[in-house]
């Protein structure tokens, strides 16, 4: 219990520290392990919230654009694409193995986001979510749900399917107004 | 700038989201087994639950809530993210919960508006 205290405390020394964030991804923390009774959860998160960051970079201040909508929108159908060509070229032909496919989440994640950036959509932030998972007969189900104006907010997702495993790749785009 | 809020009032705080992530699992799931039958009603009922407590917040974001529900058989599950947004407002926070007959995946993404 002690040692759960101590953990805590070095993590919040951590993110109050004054280390300017590194750009984007990178630092994950994963730590916090609860346990009740019969369940364990696990949490992680992204170690370096910049909102902590007293030397992150000088606020510019814009004109106002009086843009009230995106002047383009996030093209779902060239997303899907994307997302069929790279979860097909990289998982078609492959077996299941727990490291390669711990990489493999990653690397995909990265190639998504760069092509999707490439489609130069200005005002909107992508998430992309991949999972990799092995078949063995097993059921199971992903969900979402999101708070949004869904008059402008989308999403795009495809998945592939082999003997051994299975891909799902699925890309958010919020427009930032 | 005025700011008269603080980021304890409109930042992403991930001790509160997990926090809210974790009671929702074990209210929706607690201690069941797996029913086949019964995944649709509990992953709907874990993203809708984390949703309406986060928005009870009253935090300037939009949430993006993915649930997983996984039955345990020794089956591998990798799943990752990437993200293009503000790393000073935006956040992320994705929690592994488990039971004796199932895995059960909630990642939450705030994006500021």
């Amino acid at each position: 219990m002690s040692d759960l205290l101590k953990d805590k405390s070095q993590r919040r020394e951590k993110r109050i520290g004054k280390v300017p964030s590194e750009a984007g991804h990178g630092g994950r923390g994963k730590e916090t392990t609860g346990k009740t009774k019969d369940s364990v959860s696990t949490v992680s998160y992204m170690d370096e919230l910049g909102h902590h960051d007293d030397n992150a970079r000088m606020a510019v201040t814009m004109e106002n654009t009086y843009q009230l909508g995106p002047y383009k929108r996030f093209p779902v159908p060239a997303v899907t694409d994307i997302l069929k060509d790279v979860l097909t070229s990289y998982l078609q032909q492959e077996k299941y193995e727990v490291e390669w496919s711990q990489k493999m989440t990653k690397t995909i994640c990265e190639v998504i986001r760069a092509r999707v950036k490439d489609l130069m959509i200005p005002r909107y932030k992508i998430v992309v979510l991949v999972h990799i998972g092995q078949l063995t007969g097993q059921s199971m189900q992903i969900s979402s749900r999101c708070l949004w104006d869904a008059s402008n907010d989308t999403s795009a997702s495809y998945s592939i399917k082999n003997s051994s495993l299975y891909g799902v790749a699925t890309v958010f785009a919020v427009y930032f107004e | 700038m005025d700011d008269f809020q603080t980021d304890e009032e409109t930042g992403f705080v991930v001790e509160e989201v997990s926090k809210v992530i974790k009671e929702s699992v074990e209210a929706t799931i607690g201690k069941n087994t797996y029913q086949h039958s019964r995944v649709n009603h509990w992953s709907a009922g874990v993203v809708e639950q984390c949703l309406s407590q986060l928005s009870k917040m009253g935090k300037p974001f939009k949430y993006i809530v993915t649930c997983i529900i996984m039955q345990k058989n020794g089956a591998g599950l990798q799943t990752a993210s990437a993200c293009f947004w503000d790393n000073s407002t935006d956040g992320s926070c994705a929690v592994r919960w488990e039971n004796n007959s199932m895995y059960c995946v909630v990642s939450v993404f705030g994006l500021s508006i």
